[in-house]
């Protein structure tokens, strides 16, 4: 189990970050993650609940703002989210994760299978962070290839375009298991956006005809991945079409 | 090592607390030492659910919160429900009257999510309670009663009465009833009574646990809700490797450390050899384990064992144990592992009894009704030959409860283990002379169990608690992590099964070769019975004129097999099952007309079972054991019609125009079981009667959750003439009840039954010529019992308090008790008829199961609401063996899916609709009629939707668990 040395909860974003600098600290979201990490690190933990990071509001008529510390069955629940994100959210964890992670963790943790990942992807989520000097927005996909967030800086919230048609599809071994492979498709005037899960290290948006390089694992090989995005991406590209 | 604390401020069941605790406690440390005994441990990944609480009314983990993050919040447990002595919350009132709890490990979580759940939303869908339950898994119930409780509980505080759990009477379409099955919730049992069974008071009546009130308030009640002052925290240090000799442990740096008090390894502890498997005395050979080996067998196999003030001590001084090993190669599989030249893993002298330890088979198995001859030529002359190969794999039992032993040293010094364990009695005998300690100084009590499944027939934890206890002279707790519990605990065998078939131009049987490689891990546990098992089970359910049967049992490095339900059955069961389909598909016959021609009938023998070592009454007097009741037929009727069966003719339902890429079948699969191992299993009961005419039950029977503590207690109560909550019911306890081998063979309702019955008995008799003096009846016989009274046949009446305050007080004063016990000859088979239905999504090879149906002849059901409960919960278990359930190993045997994620048992949000209906037979040797029911519903599943898969698609699934990429290499082969 991980050990956590020290807990604090800044009450301001300055306060959070000026813990967070130090070595060994973490950010603590919802703690599904934390809490359930059976490896041998030492940690301190910071805990952001005191942040005022929830919510989600609409900003304009295409962009919804959902705050990072925002939790996954508030998305579930909220009829501002698209239905896919919000099936998404759903499938993402089971009742009592989902009563308690939050979508900035999720974003911060980068889980290879999170579908609620690959489903913001495709609604163009643009991460929204505080590096004590001011803020960045950083588009998911460079987030996701970039990560770890930390030290010098806090998801604060992610926006995300709800124009548009969107559609999703997945193969697992059970109606509620994580997917080995899912796709999501989102068109939309600004263009059309594909993402897939199980394919690489994150979620990933993907081309048309773009090579994947799956790492095959007990539940699907590459091979099978591989024809998994195939058959998904057709799937969800007709579904928008 | 001396951790920071802070203070910390939160609202704990409606009152303020202030608790100090360290930043890295978890919510679930910080909660049970304030005494909610109700939040229980499941896993360290927040995904069982047991340790459920509500922060500010929302569901959430606390085994993944820390305690810090709830401060300056609201949490709730089960406890704030818990207002008045012997009363129940509606909520509490309904999952009781539904069935809904088995073990009742997670009940607390359960009540706690319903109330959430009925707060947000009054009259809730069947959609909303499972995706509320989706975090609160649930290894015991099929969730059917769990939908049902909520449902209850909902119709309750919305001030409607909802239905009684009654079972729903079904016509017996045998008997020419064709009347459809009534309109009822899926939880109540279908019930198809026979006419020959006589009327019952307390017997076959849904009686509400006898447990109950302490599962559904969350008292405790299980190993670890006990505080023992002084108590020191084990933790076991196991092996990176799957295979080394140890060749050096420096424990030095561990020893040094501040608050540990004892490290344990091969080099300071005596060599005693032992087979841990929990079997009857003599345990079948070879016993190859010893408590620390000086060779490790496994990834997870133990090295060393600590004791200290707390668990993070102990995990810090397994860090600071060195351990030098020679490191040695490994093998896995069971067909590599007995080819010449594969790494031997038993090279040590001083195991006796190894078959053959150069080719890593401790003991094969042999049986056959006909010399090879005759077999042989079975098949030379069939005009049909079928023959397959199959592979199943090792399942976990995954207790939502890990194993968990608490020792500790009593007021005369004799060794107390509070133990999770099936088998109290065999734990004691075997755990003695690996202690050096002599039977009558070791108590062993089982308390409530959450759970066990056959892996807790194992003599698992006791022996390095039992040396820790001696080496400390301290209370010890030692539980298993989840992942220890995946890598260390014990896991169905896998087997490679070739199953050959010799079939005439009807369809009949001529000949039935059955041949297994089985994967025992490295110790041989239960490895000979299990592999037995197998071949009894693979080769009873069909009449046939020569059969044969061989198995090797193979040593590998893979996790210890061991006892599972159905103990060898389900793997056979999955090759026969998928051979008939084969059989039917090749002569192209209806797969069940197929069946119909060979199925065993009443009267048919056995004949199998005496060449596979059964000893029963009829083997004894040389003859053949044989069916004494069978209801097949019937179940095959009632589960044909729940699914529908003839839409596998209808084209347009089977490829529905609408959905391109799905194609939908029907699969079923007969099934058999035994009942107890005749000769062998043994049960004892002991009756006393109270001064208010109600009555202590003790017994070593060891419910796990199965509901046998209720359907014993019942079974007394109907002989008695009294309700079932008369009986106070205590078990087990080595020091307080009579012997039980315990639960396994499934022989409790049988055999455990019994003796109960006959104890029962035994005291009806001095209370009947006790009443027939109050009365003044010279006769008896005369007598009779119910309503708690005592009636002459002129209808008057004295009451059994009555009975009681005289026989203690007032004349010729006894004690009313009696104790017996009961061994039986015979081994009473239960059958049953599966079906499934699915969906194959040809293009991704993803199945979906879209309905299970068993209809089970299990006698006369003493509780249809618990034994509906045990078909459900072992169908969902089957569900996980047929398609997800595995424990991968890497190349190096380390598991890559140790947890429950990965690993995945389903969820209530995963789980299809299933229907239970209960066939009568009158089993003239069981109590009341009964047979068994525990283990047969695990045996149906995977081979029905294999079958189904072949059914929709043409195609076969031959390895176990039929995963989306093999059913998608099948299909593009």
């Amino acid at each position: 189990m991980v050990t956590v040395s020290a807990y604090a909860r800044p009450s301001t974003m300055d306060e959070a970050l000026e813990l967070l600098a130090w070595s060994g600290a973490v950010a603590l979201a919802g703690g599904t993650r934390l809490g359930g990490d059976t490896s041998a690190r030492r940690v301190e933990v910071v805990d952001l609940q005191a942040l005022h990071l929830d919510g989600i509001r609409a900003e304009g008529e295409h962009v919804l703002r959902i705050g990072a510390m925002t939790r996954l069955q508030q998305l579930v629940d909220s009829d501002l989210v698209p239905e896919v994100v919000r099936e998404a959210a759903r499938r993402e964890r089971p009742s009592t994760l989902r009563a308690q992670g939050t979508v900035g963790g999720c974003v911060a943790t980068g889980d290879a299978e999170s579908e609620l990942l690959a489903a913001l992807l495709v609604h163009e989520a643009v991460v929204h962070l505080d590096t004590g000097q001011g803020t960045d927005a950083l588009p998911l996909e460079a987030l996701l290839a970039a990560l770890p967030v930390g030290p010098g800086r806090i998801v604060t919230a992610v926006t995300l375009r709800i124009d548009g048609t969107a559609a999703a599809a997945h193969t697992a071994r059970t109606p509620a298991d994580r997917a080995i492979v899912a796709a999501f498709a989102r068109e939309s005037e600004r263009g059309r956006r594909v993402a897939l899960t199980g394919v690489a290290a994150t979620p990933v948006l993907v081309q048309p005809g773009e090579e994947l390089h799956p790492v095959g694992d007990f539940r699907g090989s590459d091979e099978y991945r591989r024809a998994l995005a195939d058959v998904l991406t057709d799937r969800v590209v007709e579904a928008i079409s | 090592m001396t951790p920071v604390t802070m203070d910390l401020e939160l609202t704990l069941n409606g009152s303020p607390r202030t608790v100090t605790c360290a930043p890295g406690d978890s919510l679930l440390t910080v909660l049970r030492r304030l005494g909610c005994f109700s939040v229980r441990y499941g896993s360290e990944t927040g995904e069982t659910g047991a340790a459920a609480v509500l922060l500010d009314g929302r569901l959430v983990s606390a085994d993944v919160l820390l305690a810090a993050q709830a401060g300056g919040h609201e949490v709730t447990t089960v406890e704030s429900l818990n207002v008045a002595t012997g009363e129940l919350h509606p909520i509490q009132a309904a999952f009781v009257e539904s069935g809904a709890l088995q073990s009742g490990y997670s009940a607390g979580a359960m009540v706690l999510a319903a109330q959430a759940l009925l707060a947000r939303v009054p009259d809730p869908s069947e959609w909303q309670i499972r995706d509320a339950f989706s975090g609160i898994l649930d290894r015991e119930t099929g969730y059917v009663k769990v939908v049902d409780g909520v449902q209850r509980a909902a119709a309750l505080l919305r001030g409607e009465k909802p239905e009684p759990m009654a079972p729903v009477i079904v016509e017996r379409l045998t008997d020419g009833g064709g009347a459809p099955v009534p309109e009822a919730p899926a939880a109540r049992p279908r019930l198809v009574p026979a006419a020959d069974v006589p009327p019952t008071q307390v017997v076959g009546a849904g009686a509400a646990k006898v447990d109950a009130l302490k599962l559904v308030k969350g008292n405790p009640a299980f190993v670890d809700d006990i505080e023992l002052r002084g108590m020191l925290y084990a933790k076991v240090l196991r092996s990176p490797h799957a295979h080394a000799r140890i060749v050096a442990i420096d424990d030095a740096e561990a020893r040094a450390l501040p608050g540990v008090h004892a490290v344990l390894h091969t080099f300071n502890t005596p060599r005693v050899k032992y087979a841990s498997g929990g079997q009857s005395w003599p345990n079948p050979r070879p016993w190859d384990q010893v408590s620390f080996d000086d060779k490790v067998r496994h990834v997870g196999d133990r090295v060393a064992a600590v004791a200290a003030e707390t668990l993070e001590i102990a995990e810090e001084a397994c860090r600071r144990i060195t351990v030098t090993y020679d490191v040695l190669p490994a093998v896995f599989d069971e067909v590599e592992a007995i080819q010449p030249g594969a790494p031997v893993i038993h090279d040590e002298d001083d195991t006796e009894g190894i078959l053959d330890a150069s080719r890593n088979i401790p003991r094969d198995v042999n049986g056959q009704t006909v010399p090879d001859e005759e077999v042989e030529a079975a098949f030379a002359a069939a005009p049909h030959v079928f023959e397959r190969t199959f592979h199943v794999q090792q399942q976990h039992t995954c207790p939502i409860e890990p194993a968990i032993t608490i020792g500790w040293l009593d007021e005369d010094e004799r060794l107390v283990l509070r133990s999770s364990t099936q088998v109290p009695f065999h734990a004691r005998r075997m755990v003695a002379p690996l202690l050096g300690l002599p039977v009558k100084q070791i108590r062993v009590i089982k308390p409530r169990i959450g759970g066990g499944f056959g892996g807790k027939q194992e003599m698992l934890l006791e022996d390095v608690v039992g040396h820790l206890v001696l080496a400390t002279r301290r209370p010890v707790r030692l539980e298993l992590t989840r992942e220890e519990e995946f890598v260390s605990a014990r896991i169905r065998h896998a087997q490679t099964v070739t199953f050959r078939a010799a079939v005439d131009d009807e369809g009949r049987l001529l000949g039935l070769d059955h041949r297994v490689v089985g994967n025992t891990g490295p110790y041989a546990t239960h490895g000979f019975t299990v592999q037995s098992v197998s071949g009894q089970r693979g080769l009873s359910q069909y009449n046939c004129p020569a059969k044969r049967y061989h198995a090797d049992v193979a040593y590998t490095n893979r996790p210890v097999a061991g006892a599972f339900r159905g103990y060898g059955a389900p793997q056979a069961l999955f090759a026969l099952e998928s051979l008939m389909d084969d059989v039917a598909r090749g002569l192209g016959v209806d797969p069940v007309e197929l069946r119909r021609k060979n199925w065993v009938r009443t009267g048919d023998p056995l004949d199998i079972l005496p060449a596979l070592g059964e000893r029963g009454a009829a083997e004894i007097a040389g003859e053949l054991p044989r069916v004494t009741s069978c209801a097949t037929d019937e179940c095959v009727a009632q589960a044909l019609r729940a699914i529908d069966w003839e839409r596998r003719n209808d084209p347009t339902w089977k490829q529905p125009p609408d959905r391109p890429n799905i194609r939908r079948g029907v699969g079923f699969a007969l099934c058999m079981q035994a009942t107890a191992i005749p000769n062998l299993d043994m049960g004892g009961a002991s009756i006393k009667m109270n001064d208010d005419g109600s009555f202590n039950l003790l017994f070593g029977a060891t419910d796990l959750g199965t509901g046998a503590d209720t359907v014993l207690a019942q079974i007394a109560a109907e002989v008695l003439g009294v309700e079932a909550d008369d009986i106070i019911v205590y078990a087990a306890d080595t020091d307080m009840t009579p012997f039980d081998v315990g639960a396994y063979a499934d022989s409790t309702t049988y055999i455990s039954g019994m003796a109960v019955k006959k104890a029962a008995e035994a005291v009806r008799e001095r209370i009947v010529l006790r009443a027939a003096r109050l009365l003044g009846l010279d006769d008896a016989g005369q007598v009779e019992l119910r309503n708690r009274q005592a009636f002459a046949p002129d209808g008057r009446s004295v009451t059994l308090q009555d009975v009681a305050l005289h026989a203690l007080h007032l004349d010729d004063q006894e004690q009313i008790m009696a104790t017996a016990s009961h061994v039986s000859g015979e081994s009473p088979p239960p059958f049953a008829a599966q079906t499934v239905e699915i969906e194959v999504d040809v293009d991704t090879g993803q199945v979906t199961v879209t309905k299970l149906v068993m209809a089970v002849d299990a006698g006369v059901v003493i509780n249809p609401t618990t034994a509906s409960g045990q078909v459900e919960g072992a169908m969902v278990q089957a569900l996980g063996y047929a398609l997800t359930e595995d424990l991968v190993l890497d190349e190096a045997g380390r598991a890559v899916n140790a947890q429950i994620g990965p690993y995945w048992i389903f969820r209530p949000d995963d789980t299809p609709p299933m229907e239970v209906f209960l066939v009568q037979t009158m089993e003239p040797s069981g109590p009341f009629g009964a047979k068994s029911i525990g283990e047969i519903a695990i045996d149906g599943v995977a081979p029905a939707v294999r079958n189904a898969i072949l059914d929709a698609t043409g195609v076969t699934v031959d390895d176990l668990p039929m995963t989306p990429e093999r059913v998608w290499r099948a299909l593009h082969a």
